[in-house]
């Protein structure tokens, strides 16, 4: 009987319902954070629907916005791959923005050591020096969790902060570019940088593509064809986890790891497989600004995208076309917030507090759909009970 | 080196970790992990400071405790009422604290990275001990909350081990349901735990600014509430041993700052005490035993 009636019960669900609930609840979470930020805004005298209307019309009425959104989205990419990676296995890479650092900086040592490499063969060695720095990085911890159960959280943060030091110390120490140094003529103080990427490893700009498309680009744009890779990723993305052997363990342990051993899936070699992918993943996330814009590495490298990435992640829902649509929003967030900034008086730290406010409606608005939908399922049940 | 001066600059460094690990412990025993601790610092470094510009040190380092429990109560009802992931809703609160502090140093003094200098308060010397010449430097010239951390300890035991208050704390950790059906409120104590880890590390964050620095430096933390949450661990979940493994990391730090001058580039000492955090949670020193149920969310009435 109650087996029945629990069949009739799926049958009369509203799926459809449910749907619109699930793709509208991180939309609604964004919205409802952007509303609780205006109270940092109230608070030092300003109106918070012109300083929301600004960055909209900053951000979407110019064309240098829209490419600079679509540069700045193009490493969050990547970072919200990795740590969506790391989701799926019940994974917390914390440690994507200690990893993207070491990534970048093998990148950077390649990049400009290897001379005399046609570019063919160069940036993807460049590239791949990137990703296996990040996944270097990531051994540490996942070997911990496996062999010593050590929770993967505070030692990413560790690492973090280590690999921070161990980045300085390589860029003022062994690969300090002597030659650099601030002001004309040679004058000034060294410059901490390692030397110039050469250009067999950089990443060309979209520039020429997109005019040759008969795109009109703006003066200055530096988004880049990892914009490209990052997209090509995201497809990756979406066929590992739902079309490969590894992307069904993965999601097998991430659902629940007892289950998965009891089926013979090993869960500490999926999770060491998987923190491993999510690690060389987010050795790419600083290539973009690395090979595609800078050029050369040093201290002032940007940091940060791997917090980002936690958030572009959980607002994406894990899922590919999410990340990407979610990378897009606080692409539109960072160049807002810059926009306000000169034009409103507003401190652009605005875009942080908007995405901690963001992560934290995300997953308050999934638990209260978690229990809304607990809640009509079991009145439908006692319906069809009845 | 290891003269007292040293022992004293140990002591010094590790006042933060042994704040914000007692109150990690308050936190965790009621079963909920609180990652955002290094946020609630950063804010009670900051608003301890800025409290400090306008009312002087002793309503600074209140300001700095409020801080930490306004991030708290948000970290709270995330955690408790909506039965989010702790560790998202810990990351969100560090994010948020940088944001906010960023944003409020700007609007309130025109700089995103320091606030002005500040006035600390008044040191205390222990008469008797400081009184011996080669114990000066370690009894003598106080900060009061130095003090305050060492009393915090036998306090934090006796309040969670002698209590009636304690035991509801640590019985909602360790088995919700069993205490619930007791007649204790699970959520009650489940905030009061969280509130207090909230604005112990506010106070930690506080003292670093007013009392230990001076002024309100943006970094200042470096992680230290990471490293308080490891010392709790590695401290077994008591005070004594968050005490005991705060000393360690304080030792470490001081260590570092004094290897200096050797042929070590200094940025491999700075790694000592991350390092040792790792080796530390390894459990390649000691194992230890967690609250049975921390990071687990608890639903009122689930399995009744």
């Amino acid at each position: 009987m109650k087996a029945q009636s629990v069949t009739k019960a799926k049958r009369k669900r509203p799926r459809g319902w449910f749907t619109v609930l699930e793709v509208s609840s991180p939309v609604l979470a964004v919205l409802f954070a952007m509303l609780v930020a205006s109270i940092a805004l109230l608070a030092i005298g300003k109106n918070p629907l012109q300083v929301y209307g600004t960055m909209v019309a900053f951000c979407l009425g110019r064309a240098d916005s829209v490419v600079n959104i679509l540069y700045k989205a193009t490493p969050l990419i990547f970072a919200g791959i990795a740590v969506a990676i790391g989701f799926r296995a019940s994974l917390f890479n914390i440690g994507v923005e200690g990893q993207y650092a070491i990534g970048a900086t093998c990148a950077a040592i390649v990049g400009f050591s290897l001379k005399g490499l046609p570019a063919l063969v160069h940036l993807p060695l460049t590239i791949l020096a990137g990703m296996l720095g990040g996944a270097l990085w990531a051994l540490v911890p996942i070997w911990l969790k496996v062999k010593r159960g050590v929770h993967e959280v505070i030692t990413t943060i560790m690492l973090n902060h280590t690999a921070y030091l161990l980045v300085h110390y390589l860029i003022a120490g062994p690969f300090m570019d002597k030659t650099q140094v601030i002001g004309a003529g040679g004058a000034g103080s060294p410059r901490v940088r390692m030397p110039e990427i050469l250009a067999s490893a950089r990443m060309p700009e979209l520039r020429g593509f997109l005019e040759s498309l008969g795109i009109s680009m703006p003066q200055h744009s530096s988004v880049n064809w990892f914009l490209v890779l990052g997209l090509l990723a995201a497809v990756l993305y979406w066929y590992f986890i739902w079309r490969t052997p590894l992307g069904l363990e993965v999601r097998a342990v991430g659902h629940n790891p007892k289950a998965a051993e009891a089926a013979g899936i090993p869960p500490g070699a999926v999770a060491l497989k998987a923190f491993l992918l999510s690690g060389a993943v987010a050795g790419l996330v600083g290539l973009s600004d690395l090979l595609g814009y800078f050029g050369y590495f040093d201290i002032d490298f940007p940091k940060g995208y791997g917090f980002t990435g936690i958030a572009v992640a959980l607002v994406g829902r894990n899922g590919a076309l999410g990340i990407v649509l979610a990378s897009l929003l606080f692409g539109f967030l960072s160049r807002g917030g810059l926009g306000v900034q000169v034009l409103e008086r507003v401190p652009m730290e605005t875009y942080y507090i908007l995405q901690g406010l963001i992560i934290l409606c995300i997953v308050i608005a999934t638990d209260v759909l978690r229990r809304y939908m607990r809640a009509q399922e079991k009145r439908e049940e006692a319906a069809a009970d009845v | 080196m290891f003269s007292a001066e040293m022992l004293a600059s140990a002591i010094r460094l590790a006042v933060p970790i042994i704040i914000t690990g007692c109150g990690a412990i308050y936190s965790e025993r009621s079963g909920v992990v609180n990652i955002g601790l290094e946020g609630m610092m950063i804010a009670g470094a900051f608003a301890g400071a800025a409290g400090t510009v306008f009312w002087g040190p002793y309503v600074g380092i209140l300001v700095g405790m409020a801080a930490g429990v306004a991030l708290a109560l948000v970290h709270a009802v995330a955690s408790i009422n909506f039965r989010v992931d702790q560790i998202v809703s810990g990351t969100a609160i560090n994010i948020l604290a940088y944001g906010l502090v960023r944003f409020s140093a700007i609007s309130i003094f025109r700089m995103a990275t320091t606030t002005p200098h500040v006035d600390s308060l008044p040191k205390v010397t222990i008469p008797g001990l400081a009184a011996i010449p080669w114990l000066r430097p370690i009894f003598a010239n106080l900060s009061p909350l130095v003090l305050v951390a060492f009393l915090l300890v036998p306090f934090s035991w006796w309040l969670l081990y002698r209590t009636v208050y304690g035991l509801r704390l640590r019985s909602v950790g360790e088995h919700p349901l069993a205490a619930e059906t007791l007649g204790v409120d699970v959520y009650l104590m489940k905030y009061a735990g969280v509130l207090t880890s909230g604005a112990l590390a506010g106070l930690a964050g506080a003292y670093l600014s007013v009392e230990h620095t001076g002024m309100y430096v943006e970094g200042m933390t470096q992680g230290l509430g990471f490293i308080s949450l490891a010392a709790m661990i590695f401290g077994n979940w008591m005070p004594a041993g968050a005490m005991w493994a705060g000393l360690l990391f304080g030792f470490a730090q001081a260590l570092s700052l004094r290897l200096v001058a050797g042929t070590i580039p200094y940025q491999f000492i700075r790694m000592i005490p991350y390092l040792l955090t790792i080796v530390v949670l390894a459990g390649w020193v000691r194992r230890t035993r967690p609250p049975a149920t921390v990071g687990q969310p608890y639903e009122r009435g689930e399995a009744l």
